[in-house]
């Protein structure tokens, strides 16, 4: 018998409610706080803590695409053009006007949601796939532009930069910090997403016809989620820059575009956390897998592919699905021996 | 000789249940209507005869076999062809090209050709226009192309859908007078229509449907005059 | 018989047939189709006069390859309803079928070299390759795309689409799993150049051409007499009409998915001598395929070709006269303007409305 009374939620209940965190979520974060101080190896070696930021950066771009792609159904095709823009704005003002790095990574997202602000009105008349596409072009003339215009951006050799904090910082500051804008980034998203505004991008995701007729402009909600999306690429783009020190054209390719989606769709659409969470395990097996059998390369590529068709296929709800089939196995046990409230929102 | 039964068919579209427990039993030759307000399912029940929809329970029997739940391009083999409302045709294919669709399931190319003569004497305008696009014709035209080429298949039986809606009355007239010399030629008819009075007048036996459940059966000229289908249909 | 003379009347319907042909050939020059074949016309020759032969030439052997994929692109977007990210791979898996029959023909070759193999063995590991995509373009159709539309219809089109990315990446890397990353050319098919017209062209491009125009004509033909090209037609303009008239749906669009693959495999075989096989050697194709369907109109199958030429001419432009790099940038946003002003393609779109209202 599943217990209905609903109780008032009080202490860390109604923080985690507050910071729009489960508690498996929150059990995640804290483990992913934890663990790179953890005296066990190999969770303390400076090599993981390299990995885990990159884990990281992946997971916030993958809850700025799930944003787009999850709510009002566009699937942003250029993405990592958006994060290499910020990239590369950051990279080119610091190194070119010697603006402290703060500032250009405030310009490098700016920069990086006046192009999404830009793609999303172009992008308006367009139908679904051909939205698509048209984020995809972009991405790829981005790309080009970048390559070519090389007296800007030394185009293929690749552009060195300042590092954010002073070199010889360890690893773990970046860490923390990014996880700190990891954190703002999902209490940014999920409020809005939780909000009257977030019921619109769904709306309009769905059924553009049935939102335009409950009074929804879907333009102007489709330029807002489109423009949040790039920004937040602009700034983990240019988290990137600034931490590995060096940029490369290839940050903006479709390539790295895929690799984001991939983590979208098997972490579940929608979820916003799906993402994320695949990210940490991703790149970890993708290292492991390069480091153990280097003689077949690709091989992680080629796995995710793999599954990646067989979620579309069989499994759409991806990983946020299973974990709320097990969720839901588990609420009942945990609520009968009141270990757990009942939730107030039901999960999409 | 019974050609087409219907046993307790239930069907509909997802979640939402369009028929209940529809009966009905057609004869060779027989020309049958199918009457009944919009709405009440009877395009429903064409498409689930002919395979566009899946039933969820119940029996179609055509020639003694169960073909509920066949897909419809195999039942289109069997010998039924259904003439849709929306009529479906291929628009941007010359009207030769729709006709020539019609008998794909026919192998043999002189069977075609003879198939072909013969439509083209029954509906001698069809051959005037055979280089025309199918999409640039009259409303009219448009509904003896779809009715000839479902004939193509020479099919056992055929299943009309409302050929007269959207028709001046004289088009109309002349659609009717299409199916009637069709079915005295022996193709069985299974007709749904809107038009009541005309309907009764050429077709031999009629069965009324509301709301997805089959309310009256009777000999055309007993229903034209009964009280309910006079008040609800012929406006009596 | 004498001064036979034609009466007014007759005269006067005369006058009125040819004016109605005059105006609809004018009509059709003035619509975006038109203008923009003109213009590319006249550049064309524009540029040959200023350049030389070799743009045109190099115009023809890509254009026309490029213009198969793109109907195939067309073909599967028109009858499927699906957009395939993964078109490029069977280019690749094209080129890699007929590298791999090439070094066996050429080892023979060594100690035959009078074998009439010269001539034919090409066209057989073209075709070869051809059919094999074909083949894999029916496995993919029955394993992937089948089980989808049995599954889970919702968001078709969307779906579709991150389905062959995800079939992309699996071919990608299983190429360079099984047979690396390098560069696996051929130097040619056949040695040797021919001259026509005072310009000097290597065999192997000239018969490239040829290729794609037979299999342009051959496409044609079977589209437009053939029944199962009827039935296609049938099924991209009315699946449930085609249904009606006992058309096997399921086994057309397991046709026409394999027309499509064999048709990119093909290309990728035929173009061996140019762009060599390695993994990610069908991303450029990719790319060419979606600028002329989306430029021409999605599932205008016929526009493709002309659209084909155009896109390669505008590329081997770029190529002129701005350099190397910016192949990638200028029919793209060329490509980016056709959507954002006219997205249903210069030549009209003959698929369901795309945009939204």
């Amino acid at each position: 018998m599943i217990n209905r009374h609903i109780e008032k939620k009080q202490g860390i209940s109604k923080l985690l409610d507050s910071l729009c965190l489960s508690p498996a979520g929150a059990i995640g974060l804290v483990f992913l706080l934890v663990a790179p101080i953890l005296p066990f190896p190999p969770l303390n070696k400076p090599y993981f803590h390299r990995l885990l930021i990159l884990a990281g950066i992946m997971g916030i771009g993958s809850m700025a695409f799930d944003f787009s792609s999850g709510y009002i159904n566009i699937v942003n095709f250029g993405f990592a053009a958006f994060m290499g823009i910020g990239s590369y704005t950051s990279a080119i003002l610091e190194r070119r006007y010697g603006i402290p790095v703060p500032v250009t990574m405030v310009c490098g997202t700016v920069v990086a949601a006046l192009l999404g602000v830009i793609t999303g009105i172009l992008s308006l008349r367009l139908r679904g796939i051909f939205a698509v596409f048209l984020t995809w072009f972009i991405g790829l003339a981005l790309f080009g532009l970048i390559i070519n215009l090389d007296w800007l951006t030394q185009g293929r050799q690749g552009l060195p930069v300042n590092t954010l904090f002073k070199p010889g910082t360890p690893d773990l500051v970046y860490y923390y910090v990014l996880m700190v804008i990891a954190l703002l980034t999902w209490y940014l998203l999920k409020r809005i997403v939780r909000s009257p505004l977030g019921l619109a991008f769904q709306a309009i995701g769905q059924n553009l016809e049935a939102a335009k007729t409950s009074g929804i402009n879907p333009a102007l909600y489709r330029i807002i989620n489109f423009t949040i999306s790039c920004a937040i690429a602009g700034l983990v783009g240019a988290y990137y820059a600034h931490y590995v020190g060096i940029i490369v054209p290839d940050v903006l390719s479709t390539q790295k575009t895929v690799e984001i989606l991939v983590l979208v769709y098997i972490g579940g659409r929608g979820s916003l956390w799906g993402g994320f969470a695949l990210a940490f395990p991703f790149i970890y097996l993708t290292e492991m897998l390069r480091s153990t059998l280097d003689s077949l390369p690709g091989v992680n590529l080629l796995i995710y592919g793999v599954i990646l068709i067989a979620v579309m296929i069989y499994y759409p709800g991806g990983l946020a699905q299973f974990y709320k089939y097990i969720a839901d196995k588990v609420k009942p046990f945990l609520l009968e021996n009141r270990l757990f409230t009942r939730d107030r929102h039901v999960p999409r | 000789m019974v050609l087409l039964e219907v046993k307790n068919l239930c069907a509909g579209y997802g979640f939402l249940q369009v028929l209940w427990n529809v009966n009905l039993a057609i004869e060779k030759g027989e020309f049958v209507s199918l009457i009944g307000p919009n709405g009440a399912g009877k395009s429903t029940l064409l498409k689930t005869i002919s395979g566009l929809i899946e039933p969820k329970s119940g029996k179609v029997i055509f020639e003694g076999e169960a073909i509920e739940g066949i897909e419809c391009n195999l039942v289109n083999r069997k010998g039924i062809s259904y003439i849709s409302e929306e009529l479906n045709l291929f628009v941007n294919m010359t009207n030769r090209e729709n006709l020539e669709m019609g008998a794909y399931v026919v192998r043999e190319t002189r069977k075609v050709e003879e198939s072909l003569e013969y439509i083209y004497t029954l509906f001698p305008r069809l051959k005037e226009r055979e280089k025309q696009t199918a999409g640039t014709m009259s409303g009219g035209e448009r509904k003896m192309l779809a009715i000839a080429r479902a004939m193509m298949s020479r099919p056992k039986i055929l299943l009309v859908d409302e050929p007269s809606l959207g028709l001046a009355p004289k088009i109309a007239d002349q659609v009717f007078h299409a199916l009637t010399l069709l079915n005295k030629e022996g193709t069985t008819i299974l007709l749904v229509e809107q038009n009541v009075t005309k309907t009764l007048r050429i077709t031999k036996r009629g069965y009324v449907l509301e709301k997805g459940k089959l309310v009256l059966e009777a000999e055309s000229d007993e229903l034209q005059n009964n009280e309910h289908v006079r008040k609800a249909y012929l406006g009596c | 018989m004498p001064g036979r003379t034609n009466t007014p009347q007759i005269d006067g319907c005369i006058q009125i047939i040819k004016e109605t042909m005059m105006q609809k050939i004018i009509r059709w020059f003035l619509s975006p189709g038109g203008i923009t074949i003109t213009i590319f016309i006249i550049c064309l020759i524009l540029v040959t006069i200023h350049k030389g032969p070799y743009i045109f030439i190099n115009t023809l052997i890509t254009g026309g390859m490029w213009a198969l994929m793109a109907v195939g692109v067309s073909l599967i977007f028109g009858v499927m309803n699906i957009a395939n990210f993964a078109h490029g791979e069977f280019f690749m898996i094209g080129s890699l079928v007929a590298y791999f029959l090439m070094q066996p023909m050429m080892k023979y070759l060594q100690y035959h070299p009078n074998s009439f193999l010269i001539y034919i063995g090409p066209f057989l590991i073209v075709i070869s390759g051809a059919v094999t995509g074909a083949l894999l373009g029916v496995l993919v159709e029955r394993v992937v795309f089948k089980q989808l539309r049995l599954r889970n219809r919702y968001n078709w089109l969307l779906n579709c689409f991150l389905v062959t990315i995800g079939l992309s990446i699996f071919l990608q890397n299983s190429h360079q799993l099984l047979f690396s990353a390098n560069y696996k050319g051929i130097t040619s098919y056949w040695s040797g150049t021919v001259k026509i017209l005072d310009v000097i062209i290597s065999i192997d491009r000239t018969v490239a051409f040829l290729m794609a125009l037979v299999t342009m004509t051959a496409l044609f033909l079977f589209m437009k007499y053939s029944k199962p090209g009827k039935a296609i037609r049938a099924v991209s303009q009315d699946e449930a009409g085609a249904k009606m008239v006992g058309v096997s749906v399921d086994n057309i669009q397991m046709l026409t998915f394999a027309l499509s693959c064999g048709l990119a495999a093909l290309a990728g075989a035929s173009l061996l001598f140019m762009f060599p096989s390695y993994p990610t050697v069908g991303v450029v194709p990719l790319f060419n395929s979606y600028f002329i369907v989306i430029l021409v109109g999605f599932g205008n199958v016929a526009g493709a070709i002309p659209g084909g030429f155009i896109i390669a001419f505008f590329n081997v432009l770029t190529r002129t006269y701005l350099g190397e790099g910016w192949e990638l940038v200028l029919p793209v946003l060329l490509i980016c303007l056709v959507l954002i002003v006219k997205p249903s393609g210069l030549f009209g779109a003959k698929v369901k409305t795309m945009l939204e209202i």
